[in-house]
């Protein structure tokens, strides 16, 4: 007949298991807070808090506009439905790049062979600064823009565009300018390169716009 | 009899808990203790977290007043010709701007870090990278592009340090990534096997081991852009 386990057996028991449970998670605790940390610039992390800030200030306005719209159309009435619709498609018109657009913003002028990486560098670079137009000498930009090389330079969205290159972009004028500064800067150390510089206006006028082409492939 | 057996057995458990206590103390002094350093970088971490979780928070409100403004526009454009006319049109717009959702065949685009070098960070995958992806996918007739679900609008932006990608206001994001176009898939393909194309990509594919590939899809799903749609400054002419 097989001995039952005593119960001071099972007490002893349960309590080297938990002894073994609490040994092993705290010493995995130390090594995971040791890992995540590792290779982590703190540098690095407070222009990420800064970035995170600023890209949360932007939400929280862009979300309380979307509340009083919601609360305007919660009175029922169709003009104010139509007044929002036309207001939205004002806005959406600037942002895809079908209309001609005016506003504060930098000239950026480059003399250099720039290729089309170091074209679609620096219109990122404007983007991240918050630039809401963008313009290659006559050629307005949207993130979909397909910037080419061909075999006399760079194509953009299949137009040929030649140097020297001049980028408009119409947005906030303070972080546009700090960012047109930087990347002059940088570009005036890079032997391929002539002449850089900028200007700050208080109204640029871009009048290019962008050809949409419709959906082909992608339904809603 | 009996009592003592258990005050044995107490002793034996009291022995072994102290025991395993020593051993855990003396575990945890052998690592390096947090200098102020790391106690500094622990705290930004917090910070960066949560803000990622406020930033989570309002982005997903977004996506819900969107929803429930379209819902109210719809109720309003049944109750007149011209509202609804209005709405079509702004359907169109809102659609090209990513602000939709939007179906379709097209390429999913795998990315993920290499092994590390020796000291260099270019066995992560940058944000140039995912650029330089999402730009070859316009290319080849991209309609719509994510990236990890994240979707691109006709404003985008990509930045971040080496191994951390930012969209626009969106969290940062960390290997792997996806990118996911819905558009001309025989193109997208083509290109993206192209060995010509993303030439820095693949060499550091071949060098430091970054995953790359590539897959066609008869029928993907991008969800809509959750982010803001600012132009505070730009006004038409």
């Amino acid at each position: 007949m097989p001995s039952r386990p005593s119960l001071n057996a099972v007490v002893v028991g349960l309590l080297s298991a938990l002894l073994a449970f609490v040994a092993v998670v705290q010493v995995r605790s130390q090594f995971e807070v040791e890992r995540s940390l590792s290779g982590v610039d703190p540098t690095t992390l407070a222009f990420l808090i800064d970035d995170l800030h600023r890209a949360n200030d932007t939400l929280a306005r862009d979300a309380g506009a979307l509340a009083a719209r919601r609360a305007a159309l919660q009175g029922g009435s169709n003009q104010e439905a139509a007044a929002q619709l036309n207001a939205e498609a004002a806005q959406l018109r600037v942002v895809e790049g079908l209309v001609p657009v005016h506003g504060p913003g930098v000239v950026v002028t480059v003399d250099a062979p720039l290729t089309p990486l170091d074209l679609q560098d620096a219109l990122d670079n404007l983007r991240v600064a918050g630039a809401e137009a963008l313009a290659l000498n006559d050629q307005r930009l949207v993130t979909s823009s397909v910037i080419n090389g061909d075999s006399e330079g760079v194509t953009v969205d299949g137009v040929s565009v030649r140097g020297p290159w001049t980028l408009w972009a119409i947005g906030d004028p303070t972080r546009l300018s700090s960012a047109a500064d930087q990347m002059t800067r940088a570009l005036r150390d890079d032997p391929r390169v002539h002449s850089a510089g900028y200007r700050a206006e208080s109204d640029l006028v871009i009048r290019s716009t962008v050809v949409q082409r419709p959906f082909v492939y992608g339904s809603a | 009899m009996t009592l003592r057996r258990t005050g044995a057995y107490l002793l034996v458990a009291l022995t072994a808990l102290t025991f395993g206590y020593l051993i855990t103390a003396q575990l945890r002094a052998e690592l390096p203790v947090p200098s102020n350093r790391v106690v500094r970088t622990e705290a930004l971490v917090r910070t960066v977290q949560d803000l990622e979780s406020t930033n989570a928070g309002y982005r997903s409100q977004i996506s819900s007043l969107r929803g429930q403004i379209d819902t109210l526009e719809a109720q309003a454009a049944q109750r007149s010709d011209t509202t609804q006319r209005l709405r079509d049109e702004v359907a169109g717009l809102r659609a090209h701007a990513g602000v939709t959702q939007l179906r379709g065949p097209g390429v999913v685009v795998d990315l993920g870090n290499g092994r590390p070098g020796a000291g260099a960070t270019d066995y992560l995958v940058n944000f140039q990278d995912i650029q330089d992806v999402v730009n070859l996918l316009f290319q080849g007739g991209a309609e719509g592009v994510a990236v990890n679900g994240h979707r691109i609008s006709p404003l985008s932006s990509f930045s971040g340090p080496a191994g951390t990608v930012v969209i626009d206001q969106g969290n940062p994001l960390n290997a792997p990534f996806q990118v996911v176009a819905v558009g001309n898939r025989n193109q997208m393909e083509h290109l993206m096997g192209d060995a010509s194309k993303l030439g820095g990509l693949r060499n550091r594919q071949r060098a430091l081991g970054l995953a790359l590939s590539f897959q066609g899809s008869p029928d993907l799903t991008l969800a809509p852009y959750d982010s803001a749609l600012e132009t505070r400054f730009a006004q038409p002419a």
